[in-house]
């Protein structure tokens, strides 16, 4: 049983703790991005599955082909790059939307004594608890013609007729808005709850009136929390398909309702397969980006 | 341990230079954290061009009455006036008052250069006489080298030099320290209390500096004030303090010191004279104070004041026996605990003058213990 060679054999068990998540990154990412890789430079085929194998074996022949026509067609169609660039643009603009009404509130949070911080985080977070989908929902009966916002406004004599605000652009960045913020506000709060209060005092001190204190120093000190909290609701804001379905208009184009077209409508996934793979390379620049940023700050920190 | 006065580092003809007698005052200055008195009506004056320290226990309110001339604390009442204008409503943006903070709250994100740049910026000065000014500045702390470094490159000493060339940048006219070496160890600590002093004095700048170490307060201040629970217990040089403290709180928290409580037996002119219960002898002052016949004092006095021999001196007072109970060593001196029959204990110093002296007085050694008539100070508060 203790035999040294047996011992050899196994891994230590050390390595069975260091290999988890490993385990569910190969299992639960890697090996699914390889299979949508693969799908990508596949044929679309009348069959199940619905593609044509990359990799055959026929006749003691091992032939790869890849077809690249899937990705041809990304850069030549201009509706899939239309696609992405509302997309983008659309994230970016909720994102800082997001950024702006939620660093008021983490910092409101974080200059609170510490006994009520918890409570307003908690407020924060809340809404998160009930299912996504009811959320989105209950935008729908707030921002429809004859909803509670419309009716609110008329009852107080505000507008005489109903807005449209549902179906349009505006309910797109509502939604995505509420449902994202409190992913830019805990980073934030975290963030700015760590920040010394002498240093603001020391700002003063020399002379530094309080909105400049703040533009000194508080706001540059917060940049990691700024930049965690943007990638945190961007990264999924522009592969966001469910708000801009419910709560957009026809014009409001976003890559995932693309991929949804192309995937359950058309039935091409080679082609949905293609928009992913290229929608994942996008926003892989900025977690690269942030990642340089962290990389170069550490080691600033320790030379 | 006994702290040694030591004025050395001070320039002796500085108190010439000095200007104005009271260029900051401090005039009833009272401030309440929800009804718990921090400071409690004080007034104060400092004079220009002085090292004033703010000396006290922990808690006893000596950051918070910093921190209201800072302008970081709105004073519950008082007022308080700097070179005759009244600072009372003026924010801490707003005050010629600059502090060193007491972990030196550097700014992490930036520079040196751009740390002690900042204050000189929000003042709109041009671009190439702040530049000039911050190498002034690191000119005089000795941290040309280090200009573009960020804070956390930094060791201690280096940090507080930098918070110093910051503060000073300004050329305020109050600078105040909080705990300046807080965060130094021991032997960086002393050689940064000569350095400072020096800076501080040849820049000419008032300071006010609060610490709760009393060799800080000895070595660097020309002044001190001693605070006790929100209140002023005594001003005075280092020596003054030292030598004619003026409350039992007062002699006791500076240096360490034996004392022993009497009343007064005879009230001369030129002499007087306490009986105390815990001495056989008479305590025989040999001038008089201000008493009278009957009057409860202590009677304080510091250990290198006393001598110690195995032979009872001569004279017929001021004088005790007892047993060495213990011996502290300290190089330059030991300590000697005495313990008198009645269970009292004296502490005296025998400066180690020789190598191998210690006229062989070891423990349980029956020895006297004697001080002359002007060695000690009578409290009556
Ligand atoms: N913001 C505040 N709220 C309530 N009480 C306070 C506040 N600041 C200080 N105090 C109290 O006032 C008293 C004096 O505090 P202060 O900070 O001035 O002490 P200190 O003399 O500087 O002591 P230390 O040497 O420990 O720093 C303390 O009892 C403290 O608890
Ligand atoms: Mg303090």
């Amino acid at each position: 049983m203790n035999a040294p060679w047996l011992k050899k054999l196994l891994p230590h068990p050390r390595w069975s703790v260091i290999s988890v998540p490993y385990v569910w990154l190969l299992l639960f990412f890697a090996i699914p991005f390889l299979i949508v890789l693969k799908i990508s430079f596949s044929t679309l085929a009348i069959a199940m599955p619905p593609y044509t194998p990359v990799l055959e074996y026929i006749d003691s022949a091992l032939t790869l082909k890849l077809n690249l026509s899937n990705y041809l067609a990304l850069v030549t169609d201009s509706q899939y790059f239309h696609a992405y660039i509302s997309s983008i643009k659309i994230a970016a603009i909720s994102t800082l939307l997001a950024l702006l009404i939620g660093y008021p509130i983490a910092y409101v949070i974080a200059q609170m004594p510490p006994s009520s911080r918890n409570i307003w985080l908690m407020l924060v977070i809340l809404p998160s608890w009930t299912s996504f989908l009811i959320r989105v929902y209950a935008w729908i009966g707030i921002l429809k013609n004859n909803g509670l916002l419309n009716n609110a406004l008329i009852g107080m004599g505000i507008i005489d007729e109903p807005l449209k605000i549902l179906h349009t652009p505006i309910a797109a960045y509502i939604g995505i808005v509420y449902c994202y913020l409190p992913f830019m506000v805990l980073p934030l709060y975290t963030n700015l709850v760590k920040h010394d209060k002498r240093l603001l005092e020391a700002a003063y001190d020399l002379g530094a009136k309080p909105w400049k204190a703040f533009f000194k120093i508080t706001l540059p000190l917060s940049k990691a929390g700024i930049i965690a909290g943007c990638m945190l609701v961007m990264i999924p804001a522009v592969g966001e398909f469910v708000i801009p379905e419910l709560l957009g208009g026809p014009d409001t184009l976003m890559i995932g309702r693309v991929l949804w077209n192309e995937f359950f409508n058309n039935r091409d996934w080679p082609a949905a397969s293609a928009v992913a793979i290229i929608m994942l390379m996008l926003l892989m620049i900025p977690i690269l980006i942030f990642n340089r940023i962290q990389q170069r700050e550490m080691e600033g920190r320790l030379t | 341990m006994a702290a040694e006065v030591s004025s050395g580092t001070k320039d002796p003809a500085r108190a010439d230079k000095v200007g104005a007698d009271d260029y900051l005052r401090i005039v009833d200055i009272r401030k309440e954290f929800d009804g718990f008195v921090a400071v409690d009506d004080t007034t104060l004056s400092v004079r220009q061009g002085e090292i004033f320290a703010l000396l006290g226990g922990s808690g006893c309110g000596k950051s918070t009455l910093l921190r209201c001339l800072g302008g970081f604390e709105k004073p519950t009442a008082g007022k308080i006036y700097l070179d005759d204008q009244e600072m009372n409503d003026l924010p801490p943006y707003e005050r010629p008052i600059n502090m060193m903070f007491q972990s030196y709250a550097l700014f992490p994100h930036m520079t040196v250069e751009q740390n002690i740049a900042f204050g000189l910026k929000q003042d709109g000065h041009k671009r190439d006489a702040i530049a000039r000014r911050v190498d002034e500045m690191l000119t005089i702390v000795q941290m040309t080298k280090f200009g573009k470094r960020k804070p956390h490159q930094l060791s201690g000493g280096q940090q507080q030099r930098v918070a110093l060339a910051r503060s000073l940048a300004k050329s305020p006219k109050l600078l105040l320290l909080d705990e300046p070496m807080g965060a130094l160890d021991k032997k960086l600590r002393s050689q940064m209390q000569l350095e400072l002093v020096n800076i501080i004095e040849k820049l000419g700048v008032t300071c006010v500096m609060v610490t709760h170490d009393q060799e800080e307060a000895m070595t660097m201040a020309h002044r001190i004030a001693l605070m006790d629970s929100g209140r002023i217990r005594q001003v005075g040089t280092p020596d003054e303090i030292y030598e004619q403290p003026t409350s039992r709180f007062a002699a006791e928290f500076i240096g360490s010191v034996n004392m022993v409580n009497g009343r007064i037996e005879e009230d001369m002119a030129d002499y007087v004279t306490i009986r105390s219960p815990k001495l056989e002898h008479l305590i025989h002052i040999g001038h008089g104070v201000s008493g009278f016949e009957g009057q409860e004092v202590s009677f304080a006095v510091r250990p290198e004041k006393l001598s110690i021999g195995k032979t009872e001196p001569t004279q017929p007072h001021n004088k005790a026996e007892g047993i060495i109970e213990d011996i502290a060593y300290f190089g330059s001196h030991s300590v000697y605990h005495v313990r008198l029959a009645n269970g009292t204990k004296f502490m005296a110093n025998f400066a180690n003058m020789q190598r191998w002296a210690s006229e062989s007085l070891t423990w349980n050694d029956k020895v006297w213990v004697s001080w002359g008539e002007n060695a000690g100070v009578v409290l009556t508060s």
